[in-house]
């Protein structure tokens, strides 16, 4: 943009040049109006030119307060001058006088103001149109931009030439935290980078308490350029502009800011849906080659742990291949149903398991699990505590009984086989929901882990999860079972002795 | 003396699975033969005398349904499914169109017998005519004829559905019933779908013959399938 606005409020230069102006006029049109009187041209033509002159200084001044004071100096110019007797201001023919006083007043009132608005509504479309000419400068240049520091240099760029300044731009991360550096226009048309002089945190802090203004610094005024949900960035004028800024700049300066933040927020909208995209294409295709995997495993697996029993048939129970084989089998065992567990997983998780809800009786499900349990692991106790009265559930009947063999499988992994583990089946006193909780006495979970404890694949702590094997897989389906239920599941650690507790609820009704 | 054992027909793709459930029929004295896709079990099955079939579900030509609703065209014999642990509708689908019992993979060889000579009862009574009017297992006894039912040597009452319920697991005891078929035969074709009136019926009819309902003794659910009357 080469033509420049400047908004400089320099009154007093104004007022000084419009007085001038006045003098000069009436001067000029006081000597035409004597030299008329001279030559003895009519009086009304006298008056005429006080009008032309009326109008001139409207038109020169651009002001309506100059235009008054014009008119009102017409007339007592043109009583005292030139109405007889002349260089008084008395009157000869009073009432043929006061007429031509009156509407040469008059006419002058009308003239000035009719000038000088007009001269206004002109300065104010001369004004919004380079408004929108910068504005519509710095779109063009955002809507190229590929990143936040393209869209923060264009904006510098753009202001800087619209205010004759040399502006600067500070972004924000993510979370709206001013980064630690920004970029200022510098001389001709590069751009620096520059430290922030103080810590970004307090800065935002003030920036946050300058509220809708800008917040005036020694070197800088910043406006911050606020999103849709975080502050993106500031915008800095150098104090002397900043300071110089008339309310036609600051409502410029602000659509401009204004257009800097829609398409910085464009900008970061359209980043997050990308990575998004990519990671559920990530997920997508992780959860497949997961899918993929275990469906390959699961047979040989299966015939692994048959040749196992083959095997421990056919061996004598005191050697040592017993134990060998016994080992075996024990560790095929535990890799089949960590196998099963990834395939429910992962098609819980993509969808294609949809859930295949019935009203089940709460008991057979829990004796289904306690049954399952007991083959699998004859050694360890289980206590069921069941009210008498029949409970009934909507819920897809195995997933529900796997997330009770999950939590079952963990407790006894982790207790002595000969405390027992507890189940306990209650409905809260609407009978809205039910709530399972399985708990044992065994080493509870460490701490840190406790938040971790539902995350796929969570090995961190090696706390109580699956630590056993690694692998914290059984918690992480017990929650996406329980959720695609509607339900809540919670791990914690016992208050009364040693041990961890899992609850989980269902809602009884649809 | 023993009469002859049964001949065995094993339908199942895998080497490794086939040569254990083989290993486990051999220990035991039972003939048996092989195929490895459905249509060769078929064939096997039209050409040989076997008297019962181990099918997997998960074979490389068919599916097993379309197996047992073919076999089932010309064929009483029992057929035992073998599926995987998520293949539970197949396997509830696969019991309505005829199959007579499963096993879930990995399965042991002890499980593996037991439902083996489940069938074989089975095939004995039809063999010869069984009508008895008493039946027992363990202390539970159901009388037929008089409409009694004896728990521990002391009648109990029950109410005329729950004795229908408990005499439909009498008549097929040990074999697995699913839902669908239960409610079928207790509250007519027309009756739909509904589990909540038979889940509601189950309890009550526990509640008197089984002492923890958490462990129950006679009536074992099978999670998402059905029920089971054990007969040991």
């Amino acid at each position: 943009m080469k033509k420049s606005i400047r908004f400089r409020a320099a009154r007093e230069k104004t007022a000084v040049r419009n007085v001038l102006f006045l003098i000069g006029i009436f001067l000029t049109a006081s000597a035409l109006g004597y030299l008329f009187g001279r030559i003895g041209f009519d009086e009304t033509n006298i008056v005429l030119v006080y009008l032309l002159a009326v109008l001139a200084t409207a038109w020169l001044t651009h002001s309506f307060v100059f235009g008054i004071l014009s008119s009102f100096l017409a007339t007592f110019l043109f009583s005292y001058i030139f109405a007889q007797p002349e260089f008084t201001f008395l009157v000869d023919d009073a009432n043929n006088y006061i007429v031509t006083f009156v509407i040469m007043t008059l006419t002058a009132l009308i003239t000035s103001a009719l000038t000088s608005h007009a001269r206004q509504s002109e300065c104010a479309a001369r004004e919004k149109e380079a408004q929108a000419k910068a504005i519509y400068a710095l779109t063009n240049r955002l809507t190229g931009a590929k990143d936040m520091d393209d869209i923060a240099g264009a904006a510098v760029g753009s202001i800087s030439v619209c205010f004759s300044c040399q502006a600067a731009c500070l972004c924000c991360d993510s979370t709206g935290l001013p980064q630690r550096s920004f970029v200022q226009q510098g001389p001709a048309a590069s751009q620096v980078h520059r430290e922030l002089e103080q810590d970004p945190r307090t800065y935002k802090k003030a920036l946050e308490a300058a509220g809708a203004d800008c917040l005036k610094g020694r070197e800088f005024y910043d406006w911050p350029i606020r999103g849709k949900e975080t502050l993106l960035g500031v915008i800095r004028i150098p104090a002397a502009a900043g300071a110089a800024l008339g309310d036609a700049g600051v409502r410029l300066l602000r659509a401009m800011i204004e257009s800097t933040a829609l398409a910085m927020d464009r900008h970061r909208a359209a980043k997050q849906q990308m990575q998004f995209r990519e990671e559920t294409a990530k997920e997508r295709y992780r959860s497949n080659l997961l899918r993929a995997i275990s469906h390959d495993l699961r047979t040989p697996l299966a015939g692994i742990i048959g040749s196992c029993e083959m095997l421990l048939d056919m061996t004598d129970p005191c050697s040592p291949q017993y134990t060998i084989v016994t080992d075996m089998h024990k560790e095929a065992i535990w890799l089949h149903s960590l196998v099963e567990n990834i395939l429910s997983l992962t098609r819980l998780q993509d969808g294609s398991l949809s859930l295949c809800k019935q009203v089940e009786a709460v008991e057979e499900i829990v004796a289904g699990a306690v049954q399952r349990m007991a083959k699998r692991a004859p050694e360890c106790v289980i206590h069921v505590d069941m009210p008498e009265k029949l409970i009934l559930a909507p819920m897809d009947a195995k997933l529900i009984e796997q997330v009770l063999i999950n939590l079952l499988s963990n407790a006894v992994l982790h207790a002595n086989a000969k405390d027992p583990v507890d189940i306990i089946v209650s409905e809260d006193a609407t009978g809205k929901t039910v709530e399972f909780t399985v708990q044992d006495r065994g080493v509870g979970i460490v701490q840190e882990d406790l938040p971790h404890i539902f995350e796929m694949f969570y090995t961190r702590g090696r706390g109580h999860a699956d630590a056993g094997q690694g692998i914290g897989l059984g918690l992480a389906i017990c929650k996406t079972i329980v959720q695609a239920h509607g339900g809540r599941i919670t791990g914690e650690n016992r208050e009364d002795g040693p041990g961890a507790r899992f609850t989980f609820t269902l809602p009884a009704e649809e | 003396m023993e009469r002859n054992k049964p001949l065995i027909l094993v339908v199942e793709d895998d080497r490794q699975i086939q040569k254990f459930i083989c290993y486990a029929l051999e220990s035991e004295g039972y003939p048996y033969i092989t195929a490895g896709t459905g249509q060769e079990a078929v064939s096997r099955l039209m050409s040989e005398q076997a008297e019962i079939m181990l099918l997997d579900l998960g074979l490389p030509d068919y599916d097993g349904l379309s197996i047992i609703k073919k076999v089932r065209q010309w064929s009483d014999i029992p057929i035992l499914v073998v599926s995987a642990r998520d293949q539970d509708r197949e396997k509830a689908a696969a019991l309505d169109s005829g199959a007579d019992d499963y096993l879930t993979k990995p399965f042991s060889t002890t499980e593996l017998l037991a439902r083996i000579r489940v069938a074989l009862r089975h095939l004995q009574k039809v063999g010869t005519g069984n009508t008895q009017a008493v039946l027992q297992v363990g202390g539970l006894q159901i009388d037929l004829e008089r409409r009694l039912v004896h728990l521990d040597g002391e009648q109990i009452h029950v109410t005329p559905m729950e004795y229908s319920l408990l005499a439909l697991l009498f008549r097929h005891m040990g074999k697995v019933l699913t839902t669908a078929f239960i409610i079928k035969e207790i509250w007519g074709p027309a009756y739909g779908t509904d589990t909540q009136a038979l889940r509601a019926l189950m309890a009550g009819l526990r509640r008197k013959i089984e002492k923890d309902h958490a462990r129950p003794r006679y009536i074992l659910t099978e999670v998402g399938v059905g029920y089971r009357l054990t007969d040991e």
